[in-house]
């Protein structure tokens, strides 16, 4: 009822106040009471307003509106011919054109409007599709976006900056770069490279016109067309208008590519292939051959066992290879993908002036080199005379492309990678008539555009710089013989030799026949040196040439200003401006002395020399690069830490590429990053890099490398080094230095490097004998025990042999060398000796591997190791087995026993030597060692020994024995501890003894529940303790084996052999066990109480039956409550209080 | 021992269940269904209440008992529904039930204690689960010789430990849980383990705790 009553006066209201209102200022409400038509809008309901209307003017709000815009326009003509007479009586700029502003644009509106007031257009206030004829705004929401056609009807949606800019220009510009950048994005970005390519088979259709049309931008003459292929575009269904700008982009950028593709960089793309299957083939066939050179070091009469051994040890490195070998394979494939780095340098001015050099070289190899010594003598004569010409050719990058559009000649035209004329891409190139308003090299588009609204922009053609290079390279060559080439566009020429020429009439014949070729016109300078040639070239540009006589060189320098000198920076300038020193005249005036003392050595010498007119350099004295790298300061953004990785892999790919273009290997890798300051925002360049830290890392590697996965594999860890924020980074380069030829660094000797002194060590059997002992205390010392004697034991039958023989087989000497001149691939190092080198040592060693060891190595750090490899972890036995055997031998029945021991672990052995990693470098070490020293008479190494006839000799006898071996060989005698078993030397129990503590310290004790049997099955079963050896029988007696609570039922069940308590190996053995159950309480504490109850429970119950698990209990508990209160907060009710 | 944060649900709060699509959503969906159940067995295994306040069902193939009182099934039930959100999220650690007596101080506890991988992403087989909670059922009905025997007059409850108190504000779910202060034992108790078990996607341990014998003394 209420409601009803209000609405009636809210009627009343309306209809007074709709008379009584001016037309104009109430357009706004009616338009939105049109809007709401058809919405239960109670108060404000429309029938109710109706009646007002009926009795104004206007029969409905359509006659409104068209009264309303009549009156508009007429107010707009008023205005617009009372400002435009004022100051144009040709025709007006924006004839024809009729604007539509849309939102908020800077200039606004009002200005907008006042400028097509002013140059003839006109301007809309309501939007109709008969009337306007552009729509400007700055920006659109994206529902209008979506819906663009709904919105625009298909008129074009131009940028404010299309009126400034044809308002500066005096002309109608085409409107098409200045379409919204929503709807033509012509910046790429990052993220679009990186998605992979699927081109729709239709959509070349239409990107293809669009090229044409910002190609031709620039001629104003296309206007109609353009509009055509934007609306065939637009034509196209909105649902994946979005996606298709984005393939369009894509596809320009891969249309780009395909058109500007240079011969090097299509070169590249198909190396890697080569290089990268070629490689592992290589290594490939290295461990084949190197497995046959082992095999063929063993002598003749050999075991089988030693032989099937070796074969056997190829086929395991066969496979852990092949695994390396698959993933590569697949990073290929994905390595084809479009990619950032690939497409940046491919678009990059820099990069092909950079690369050009190498395809320069490759070109005219033997010019670039070769006469440069000869020359010499000729330097004091020449300075009388005008040897050097400088030739350069004007505006290369311009000239070069505007080739082909003659109508361009007098225009203003700049060359840059990005056609976006609001974009801050900058100039590279601009031809002189858009010197003359101020345009330069680096200049961003935007302000360019500025100075020169009529500036047409045109994208680089590399093929076609490739060519006239080469031309104008061929001409040169053609006329001297001594050409240095300093750029793709200039050159220095030598003409001594040419006495019988005038170098003038030389150089105008060759600037001449340049034009002819390659229609580019190039300046030529004309001077005694390098030096002077160039600031004459400078003087003569643009097509021109000059020449500046010896005599009057002082004449010439006086007034110039210093920074024409080469060498003279922005900071130079000013420090000597500073000093109120402007021209070269003024720093004549400055003794050498004080310029050195001001500006160093070097630099104060060149200012003396420079300033008057000396340079001693020579042509054709190419510097050699002292490095090789690649660097992307633009566009980089990353996502994520992969993200970050996928581009250095890229950036790696591109420097080996470099590398190997340049035919150098190099040292040291030097990875920069710019960081972006904290405080620094988005840079005003467009996905620049803006106000940067830069980081740097290096590296240095002792054996020089153009290796992509080497790179790679330093490239990640070097990134690693620097803890930064991915998303922080805006530049990320890369450099290799200290380069050799990639031919004589193959053989370089490096004397200092662990590589070399193995493969120095054929040289002298002396030296091979420290190798392996070296390599025996690496192998051995270091808690490597079981694998060592598992191969000791294999091989005494050989070296027995050998020596009883006293076969002396030049070919085992050179297997062995051959054996140890190559590093052992890397799968066959074993990481547990590796681990536990010194670091100094360690550094070397993944330096010979190229960083990929500390690679590896952190990798098992995180894997936490449950693969074969942890079996080195182990700490050895050979203390606990000799001490077994020395209580053993008061017993007489006990002799026996370690013979049948041993034939029972031998399968174990066989299964510890065909662990990939350790087993075929110890081998080699051994047999090696059998090979070389049978020619000594007694054999320095126990390796040679046979036990089982040691064990056999009298006491005095093997006494004897032990004290001829040489000293450094008593190492070996511990190492080789556990299998020789029978061996009761002091020497080598007391060894042992002292390696024990060490090892065990490391023992990382978890580990020993890792592997299926768990390792402390092994090291039970292949330890002398009866009951160790019984409860690693008991695991496999055990119904479900994993759980240590059922082997200790079993324990239980079985009953047990009393232990004899004065056995020296009590200890030891409580010592193992203890091990054991620490570790298992460490693995199951958190996860599983239960289990750990239960077997306290069963240990307790055992305690009562056997002293040694009485004192096992004893040792752990409190080990066990600790563990338990930690996690829990209480102690385990084991003793069952209640 | 990490410190957790004891709290006891607030009676009167109701708790629907949910549907809950994530993997954590369903573990924890089975998992609050099991400690309703197993603390009920808790609760009949002790012998608060008279035998007849209970009676016999069948729940994953196993006896248990289900409280016939309203108001006792229904705060066993509000309890541990409650904690669903926080048993989802991985914030409870134990849930303990815990007996005192007249003087307030605790005698016993059974203190499930759960862990609820929250990367765990595939499906959970909840066959296999149920099979794994199933065993604690069955542990639990046999384990009363492993208990004390409660004095008279014996008060219970349930009290969830959670690994950082949930913001009040932040769902309306933690309301019916209030902070509590529960009296904790001087010395670390004694811990009897009863049933432990360790999935991928779940691992739950269950044991008494008692206080130690020195704590009787000082008590």
């Amino acid at each position: 009822m209420s409601l009803d009553s209000s609405n009636s006066k809210q009627r009343s209201i309306n209809s007074t106040s709709s008379n009584n209102q001016s037309n104009t200022s109430n357009s706004k409400k009616r338009k939105s009471n049109q809007k709401t038509l058809g919405m239960a809008w109670g108060a404000n309901s429309l029938s109710g307003s109706r009646p007002s209307f009926r009795s104004s003017p206007f029969s409905d709000f359509g006659s409104y509106m068209a009264v309303k815009n009549k009156k508009l326009q007429n107010q707009f003509d008023a205005q617009a011919s009372n400002s435009s007479r004022s100051d144009s009586y040709t025709k007006p700029i924006f004839d024809g054109v009729s604007i539509f502003v849309d939102g908020f644009t800077i200039p606004s509106s009002q200005e907008l409007r006042q400028y097509m007031l002013n140059y003839g257009g006109r301007f809309e206030n309501y939007f109709s599709r008969h009337r306007v004829t552009h729509i400007i705004c700055s920006n659109l929401p994206d529902s209008k976006i979506k819906n663009l056609r709904s919105f625009s009807s298909g008129l074009p949606v131009v940028k404010p900056m299309w009126i400034l800019d044809s308002v500066a220009a005096n002309k109608l510009l085409s409107w098409v770069p200045y379409q919204l950048n929503q709807l033509a994005n012509n910046q790429p970005t990052l993220s679009s490279f990186f998605t992979p390519k699927s081109k729709p088979a239709d959509e070349g259709a239409f990107t293809n016109p669009i090229c044409e049309v910002k190609h031709e931008t620039g001629l104003l003459c296309l206007k109609d067309a353009s509009k055509d292929a934007s609306f065939s575009e637009a034509g196209n269904s909105f649902e994946w208008r979005k996606q298709a700008t984005e393939e369009h982009n894509k596809l320009m950028c891969e249309n780009s590519n395909k058109t500007l593709i240079d011969e090097p960089s299509n070169r590249y793309s198909e190396e890697p292939k080569e290089v990268e299957v070629l490689e592992p083939t290589n290594l490939q066939e290295d461990d084949e051959s190197l497995a046959n050179n082992r095999h063929q070091s063993c002598p003749e009469q050999s075991s089988a066992s030693v032989s099937s051994h070796c074969f056997d040890n190829r086929g395991i490195r066969g496979s852990p290879r092949s695994s390396v070998i698959g993933p590569s394979k697949q990073r290929h494939s994905t390595l084809k993908d479009p990619n950032f780095v690939e497409n940046y340098f491919k678009n990059s001015r820099l990069h092909f002036i950079g690369t050009w050099r190498n395809r320069y070289r490759n070109r005219f190899p033997s010019l670039s080199n070769g006469w440069t010594k000869s020359t010499n003598s000729d330097v004091s004569a020449g300075t009388q005379k005008t040897p050097i010409i400088h030739i350069d050719m004007d505006c290369f990058f311009v000239s070069v492309v505007i080739r082909s559009h003659p109508e361009l000649n007098d225009k203003p035209v700049a060359v840059c990678h990005s056609y976006n004329p609001k974009g801050t891409a900058e100039i590279s190139s601009a031809n002189y008539s858009a010197r003359d308003y101020g345009i330069k090299a680096g200049m961003f588009v935007r302000d360019a555009k500025g100075l020169c609204p009529q500036l047409v922009i045109l994208p680089y053609n590399f093929e076609a710089y490739e060519e006239v290079a080469d031309k104008f390279y061929n001409i040169l060559h053609k006329h001297c013989n001594r050409v240095q080439a300093v750029s793709c566009d200039e050159a220095f020429l030598d003409v001594t030799d040419l006495e019988g020429r005038d170098p003038q009439l030389l150089a105008s014949a060759i600037r001449k026949e340049i034009y002819e070729a390659t229609g580019c016109s190039a300046s030529a300078g004309i001077a005694k040196n390098m030096l002077m040639a160039r600031l004459a070239t400078s003087t003569a540009k643009p097509n021109g040439q000059c020449y500046i006589h010896p005599e009057r060189v002082d004449e010439y320098l006086d007034p110039l200003p210093l920074k024409a000198l080469p060498g003279i920076g922005h900071v130079l300038a000013e420090k000597l401006k500073n000093k109120n020193v402007q021209t070269c005249g003024q720093l004549r005036l400055i003794s050498k002395d004080s310029l050195q003392k001001d500006f160093g050595i070097k630099t104060g010498e060149m200012l003396w020399n420079y300033s008057r007119g000396v340079d001693n350099r020579l042509v054709g004295m190419i510097q050699e690069s002292k490095s090789v790298g690649a660097e992307v300061n633009w566009g980089v953004r990353f996502r994520d830490f992969q993200h970050a990785q996928h581009f250095l892999l890229d950036l790696c790919k591109e420097v080996s590429l470099r590398l190997q273009g340049c035919g150098v290997q190099g040292r040291t890798f030097t990875l920069k990053i710019k960081k972006r300051r904290k405080d620094a925002g988005e840079p005003t360049k467009f996905m620049g890099c803006g106000d940067c830290e830069n980081l740097s890392h290096s590296i240095t590697v002792s054996i020089a490398t153009d290796d992509i996965e080497v790179l790679q594999r330093i490239t990640k860890q070097l990134f690693g080094s620097f803890h930064i924020d991915v998303k922080d980074i805006r530049g990320v380069g890369l450099q290799v230095s200290r380069l050799e030829s990639a031919d004589t660094s193959r053989q370089a000797p490096e004397r200092n490097s662990l590589k070399s002194w193995l493969m120095s060590a054929s040289e002298s059997s002396k030296e091979q004998f420290d190798i392996n002992s070296i390599a025996k205390e690496c192998m051995g010392t270091d808690s490597e025990g079981k694998n060592m004697d598992g191969n000791s034991s294999v091989l005494h039958n050989a070296s027995v042999e050998n020596s009883v023989h006293g076969i002396n087989k030049p070919s085992n000497g050179e297997g062995c060398s051959n054996q140890n001149s190559s590093v052992p691939p890397l799968c066959d190092l074993d990481m547990g000796v590796v681990e536990s080198l010194p670091s100094e040592l360690l550094s070397e060693i993944n330096e010979i591997y190229g960083g990929k060891l500390f690679e590896l190595i952190t990798k098992r750090k995180v894997r936490g190791d449950n693969s074969s490899r942890s079996l080195c972890f182990i700490p050895p036995e050979p203390a606990l087995e000799v001490e077994a055997e020395t209580s053993h031998n008061s017993d007489p029945v006990s002799l026996s026993r370690p013979a049948v021991e041993m034939r029972d672990e031998q399968p174990i052995l066989q299964e510890l030597q065909t662990v990939p990693d350790s087993g075929a470098r110890s081998n080699s070490v051994a047999i090696s060692t059998a090979g070389l020293e049978n020619n000594d008479l007694v054999p320095s190494s126990l390796s040679q020994l046979d036990t089982s006839v040691l064990q056999q000799l009298p006491e005095e006898l093997r006494a004897d024995i032990f004290e001829a071996l040489p000293a450094h060989r008593i190492q070996e005698t511990s190492a080789m501890g556990p299998k020789t078993d029978n061996e009761r030397h002091p020497l080598g129990i007391k060894s042992a003894a002292d390696n024990q503590p060490g090892s065990t310290g490391t023992g990382l004790s978890n580990n020993l529940w890792i592997g299926n049997p768990p390792l402390w099955v092994d090291k039970f079963k292949v330890s002398n303790l009866p009951i160790l050896k019984f409860v690693a029988d008991m695991y496999y007696k055990a119904n479900s084996p994993e759980s240590l609570s059922s082997i200790l039922q079993c324990t239980l069940a079985e009953s047990l052999h009393p232990l004899d308590s004065t056995c020296d190996a009590w200890n030891e053995a409580i010592h193992s066990f203890n091990e054991l159950l620490m570790s298992y309480v460490k693995l199951k504490i958190v996860v599983d109480i239960e289990e750990i109850y239960v077997c306290f429970r069963l240990l307790r119950r055992l305690s009562t039956k056997s002293e040694f698990f009485l004192e096992v209990y004893n040792l752990t508990f409190p080990h066990l409550q600790a563990s338990v209160d930690e996690n829990y907060g209480g102690t385990l009710n084991i003793h069952r209080h209640n | 021992m990490p410190k957790s944060k004891p709290m006891i649900p607030f009676s009167g709060g109701k708790m629907e269940r949910k549907d809950n699509q994530s993997p954590q959503g369903e573990i924890a969906g089975i998992l609050v269904e099991f400690l309703e159940v197993a603390i009920t067995s808790v609760v009949s295994l002790k012998g608060i209440y008279p035998p007849g306040a209970f009676e016999r069902r069948k729940y994953m193939n196993v006896v248990v008992q289900r409280a016939r009182h309203p108001q006792l099934r229904e705060y066993i039930h509000s309890a541990v529904s409650g904690l669903l959100p926080f048993v989802q999220k991985g914030l409870v650690e134990r849930v303990a039930v815990i007996f005192y007596n007249t003087d307030n101080i605790p005698i016993e506890r059974f203190v499930f204690k759960l862990t609820v991988n929250q990367s765990f992403g595939s499906h959970v087989e909840e066959s296999d689960l149920k099979f794994s909670l199933r065993s604690f059922l069955i542990k639990l009905s046999i384990s009363q010789p492993l208990t004390t025997v409660l004095p008279r007059d014996c008060r219970w409850e349930i009290t969830a430990y959670f690994r950082s108190l949930p913001q009040a504000s932040a769902s309306k779910d933690a309301e019916i849980w209030i902070p509590t202060d529960t009296k904790q034992w001087q010395q670390p108790p004694l811990i009897t383990p009863i049933k432990s078990m360790n999935s991928e996607p779940l691992g739950l341990q269950l044991y008494l705790e008692h206080p130690s014998p020195s704590e009787l003394l000082c008590g």
